[in-house]
């Protein structure tokens, strides 16, 4: 490598990391403040939740135990100063550490959302492909297919494949069960909306492609369909989706939100909808920037993804 | 003034009747034979709790699953009768400031420690330790001053007042007996494994998937009204939560689990046309689930107004097509499982000639350009904020209608739906006419929880019980006497007095039992409700072959 991509590649990782750092430190203080604004008093949160029935001292215990006496201001400092030692704190219903509660729920909700995007590239590029070589009315029917996947809702498509999968078919659990056949209806209910997305952009520049003189100078060289497909139209056609795959993926973490409670999975979607729930405010912060740090790392693969599968990029 | 020795024998008789009657209903082979061995999935409907330790915080997620592995002094039979559990006899005090139990013999907690009268003052203690953060145990043992251990056998609870409700306080899951040497260990460490007497003993728990229970082979300290003696059949119980309703009934269907809890009634439905699978109906005690009207401001602080709204609304149509017959019409400020319920249906015939005759007659005489009555300018409205966490959604289409039937009479109701957090906000700062918040406790105690007028004085966190507004010295007087007296027939009189109070007053109009249902493969025998708070008992299951 050339000096020159050096320094193009450090100027990039760099301009990453200070825009990550900005991203979570909006995200930081946007929830601080935004949690703050819904009614009730965090000291009764951290003392059994809404509703808790918590003596006068109890609550002043509390609340000079966390610093929720002090200036608003002064709180909001104390809790950046923390998170940039990488300090989550600790959960108030659950007492535990934030960080420690994350790492454990992290990797089922990232696993689920990565494998997820992958079934949806898988099946955006199937009918991709099946409506390039399949002519009109495969288009058209693909077209209608993708329209209709990425408008339906995480829960209503979970409940019907439940119904058609376990509970009519017997083929599949309804519920998680640690097995990779609990795997695939939580896997496929968030895929298939995402599909339908990436589908929609995926055929059109796909359409494009196959209208280009390179196309049709492969052609004469005698480059069989799939060969063309693979080899040549893909490269084109995947571009817009890849630029996509960072917003897919975010997509994808708030989809699991529903997800992981439909099919009963352990994970940050779960987790965040607990948390919310008892007005555990760490916990809430801690799961909004660990989904928005993934956020910011898929996002840059996919932007580097780009890169590779198109040389243009790499120039510029 | 009253010995409560003789209780032990009429107990074991009851205990004998009711199982006689009482064990899977209408199951054709009830008569099977238990085999021991196996694992029962069971899985939740409620929240998963954040402390297994019932003694933190209270509520009935932890109840639930706490019933497993911890128990209490005493318990309660179908009957409504207090039962020995842990406690094999008692007596009150002539003077009603103290209560002698006698404890059972030779139990022992699943770590080695042995259950006595030292360990039931320690369990006090740890309730009434700020620290332990308890909510319902603690308010449970207002009146306790503390607990002497006489000897090894013999426990004396000190109290301040007479209190009638200290033997149901003491049913509950929440009052249950933990070892003292567990307790010594962090919050932290008791919270994910606490430690009891019960017929399992808490394995694991991997949070947001599991709590994974065995069977305790030295088991010997079953409830008097239990199904058998010695150790549980069970070898395991796995306790899953799965909070959506309709992945829970697929899951039982698939069969990946034995047990749910929180059947909604159109699954309750299905579940009925189905020859596999049984259903245990037990409204949890306390109060019924009944909307409250607000007497601390308008309009609702008119009788006449309160009156004209109770009778001018339906709510039979509603509950019976949004229920589909799977709950009734309540007409008591208490759960149909409690005694010492009062009913009186005559006072809720929906007459809305009557109602609107009534408003005329209040002045609330116009009607604005939306059809709504106005007196003075002022159109009669009244905001009702729905905890989506505690009302399901047969509930919330229910509140729909009576806005619709409140509507016809020139009532604006607002609904506000809300989370439990804005909805407990919205209630601390009075701004709501009307709500409807489920109270499970057991006895008829909760009335004084709920309408004496020492309840509209907000808790420091800003909590108040008594959302009616109910303020009557008359009903104080009957509620602190009811509380204080041992005479059980005084006490069923003046419970029933406080009850008329409450309806007469047109405070509350209640709608049914608060809804608790479970669904039993038909393959799992020996699944009941434990008629306490009415959580599930495996103690006596068992997979027949």
């Amino acid at each position: 490598m050339r000096p020159g991509r050096w320094r193009r590649a450090g100027r990039w990782l760099v301009g990453r990391l200070l825009g990550a750092v900005f991203v979570l430190w909006a995200v930081a203080t946007l929830i601080f403040f935004a949690i703050r604004l819904v009614p009730g008093d965090p000291a009764e949160a951290i003392l059994g939740g809404p509703g808790s029935q918590a003596s006068a001292e109890a609550l002043d215990t509390v609340r000079r135990q966390y610093g929720l006496d002090q200036p608003l201001l002064v709180q909001y400092l104390a809790q950046l100063g923390r998170l940039a030692t990488g300090d989550l704190g600790t959960s108030y219903s659950l007492r535990t550490d934030v960080g420690r509660l994350l790492l454990d729920q992290l990797p089922g909700t990232i696993g689920l959302a990565l494998l997820a995007l992958v079934v949806a590239w898988l099946l955006a590029i199937a009918t991709a492909w099946w409506a390039t070589l399949s002519g009109r009315i495969a288009s058209a029917v693909s077209s209608g297919l993708e329209v209709v996947a990425s408008a339906v809702p995480h829960f209503w498509l979970a409940s019907l494949l439940i119904l058609v999968f376990s509970t009519e078919l017997g083929l599949l659990p309804p519920v998680s069960t640690g097995t990779p056949a609990g795997l695939v209806l939580p896997v496929v209910t968030l895929a298939i909306p995402v599909a339908g997305f990436l589908g929609q952009v995926t055929r059109d520049s796909l359409l494009d492609a196959a209208a280009t003189p390179f196309a049709l100078s492969a052609r004469a060289r005698g480059e069989s369909p799939s060969g063309l497909f693979g080899r040549h139209l893909l490269r084109h056609a995947a571009l817009p989706g890849l630029a996509l795959s960072g917003w897919a993926f975010g997509s994808l973490l708030s989809g699991a939100v529903v997800v992981e409670s439909v099919f009963a999975r352990p994970g940050l979607g779960r987790t965040l909808l607990g948390a919310v729930t008892l007005r555990d405010i760490p916990l809430v912060t801690g799961v909004a920037l660990v989904s928005a740090l993934a956020y910011v790392v898929v996002v840059a693969l996919g932007d580097l993804a780009e890169r590779a599968v198109d040389p243009r990029g790499r120039a510029a | 003034m009253r010995s409560r020795l003789p209780v032990l024998i009429a107990a074991t008789a009851v205990a004998s009747l009711v199982l006689a009657g009482c064990t899977s209903g209408d199951d054709p082979d009830a008569s099977s034979t238990p085999v021991s061995g196996g694992t029962l999935t069971y899985a939740s409907g409620d929240a998963e709790p954040t402390c297994l330790d019932p003694h933190v915080g209270g509520n009935y997620p932890q109840a639930l699953v706490s019933t497993q592995y911890l128990e209490s002094l005493v318990s309660k039979d179908a009957n409504g009768d207090v039962v020995p559990w842990l406690a094999d006899s008692w007596e009150e005090a002539s003077d009603g400031l103290s209560w002698t139990f006698t404890l059972k013999d030779g139990v022992t907690f699943t770590d080695g420690t042995p259950f006595d009268a030292a360990a039931v003052a320690a369990n006090v203690a740890h309730l009434q330790d700020p620290t332990t953060l308890s909510s319902t145990g603690y308010l449970a043992l207002g009146k306790v001053t503390g607990v002497e251990a006489v000897d090894a056998r013999t426990a004396r609870f000190d109290l301040r007042e007479p209190d009638s409700a200290l033997l149901e306080s003491l049913s509950q899951p929440w009052l249950a007996m933990e070892s003292p040497d567990a307790l010594t260990r962090s919050q932290e460490v008791n919270c994910e494994s606490p430690v009891g007497t019960g017929p399992f003993a808490v394995e694991s728990w991997t949070k947001q998937q599991q709590v994974v229970l065995t069977r305790n082979d030295d088991y010997s300290s079953p409830p008097a009204d239990a199904g058998h003696q010695g150790p549980a059949y069970l070898d395991e119980i796995v306790w899953r939560f799965i909070p959506d309703s309709a992945s829970r009934y697929a899951a039982l269907q698939a069969g990946q689990v034995d047990v749910i809890d929180n059947a909604q009634p159109d699954t309750l439905v299905a579940a009925a046309k189905d020859d596999s699978l049984d259903e245990i109906d037990a409204p949890r005690p306390g109060a019924s689930n009944r909307i409250e009207l607000n007497a601390g401001k308008a309009p609702f602080d008119d009788p006449a107004v309160r009156e004209a709204f109770i009778r001018g609304v339906d709510v039979d149509s509603g509950i019976d097509s949004l229920f589909f017959g799977t709950a009734k019409r309540s007409y008591s400020p208490l759960s149909s499982v409690e005694p010492l319920a009062f009913s009186d249906e005559s006072l809720f015939d929906v007459d809305t000639d009557a109602a609107n005759d009534l408003l005329d007659r209040a002045g609330w005489t116009t009607r604005d350009a939306d059809g709504y009555r106005t007196k003075d300018g002022v159109r009669l409205a009244a905001t009702f904020p729905v905890s989506t966490n505690q009302s399901i959604p047969a509930e919330q289409s229910l509140f729909e209608q009576v806005q619709a039937g409140a509507k016809d009479l020139g009532f604006d109701v607002t609904l506000e739906p809300l989370d439990l957090s804005s909805w407990y906000g919205a209630l601390a700062a009075n701004e709501y006419d009307l709500v409807s918040a489920p109270y499970t406790k057991v006895g008829p105690d909760v009335l004084r929880i709920l309408y004496d007028s020492d309840g509209i004085t907000p808790a420091p966190s800003g909590y108040f019980a008594n959302l009616s507004q109910t303020s009557d010295p008359a009903l104080d007087d009957l509620l602190t006497r009811a509380s204080e007296t041992s005479d059980a027939d005084e006490r069923a009189d003046l419970y029933q007095q406080a009850q008329q109070i409450i309806l007469e007053g047109w405070h509350v109009l209640p709608l049914y039992d608060q809804q608790n249902h479970y669904l039993v493969r038909s393959a799992v025998q020996g699944v009941r409700a434990l008629p306490t708070v009415q959580a599930p008992t495996m103690y006596d299951a068992y997979e027949a072959s």
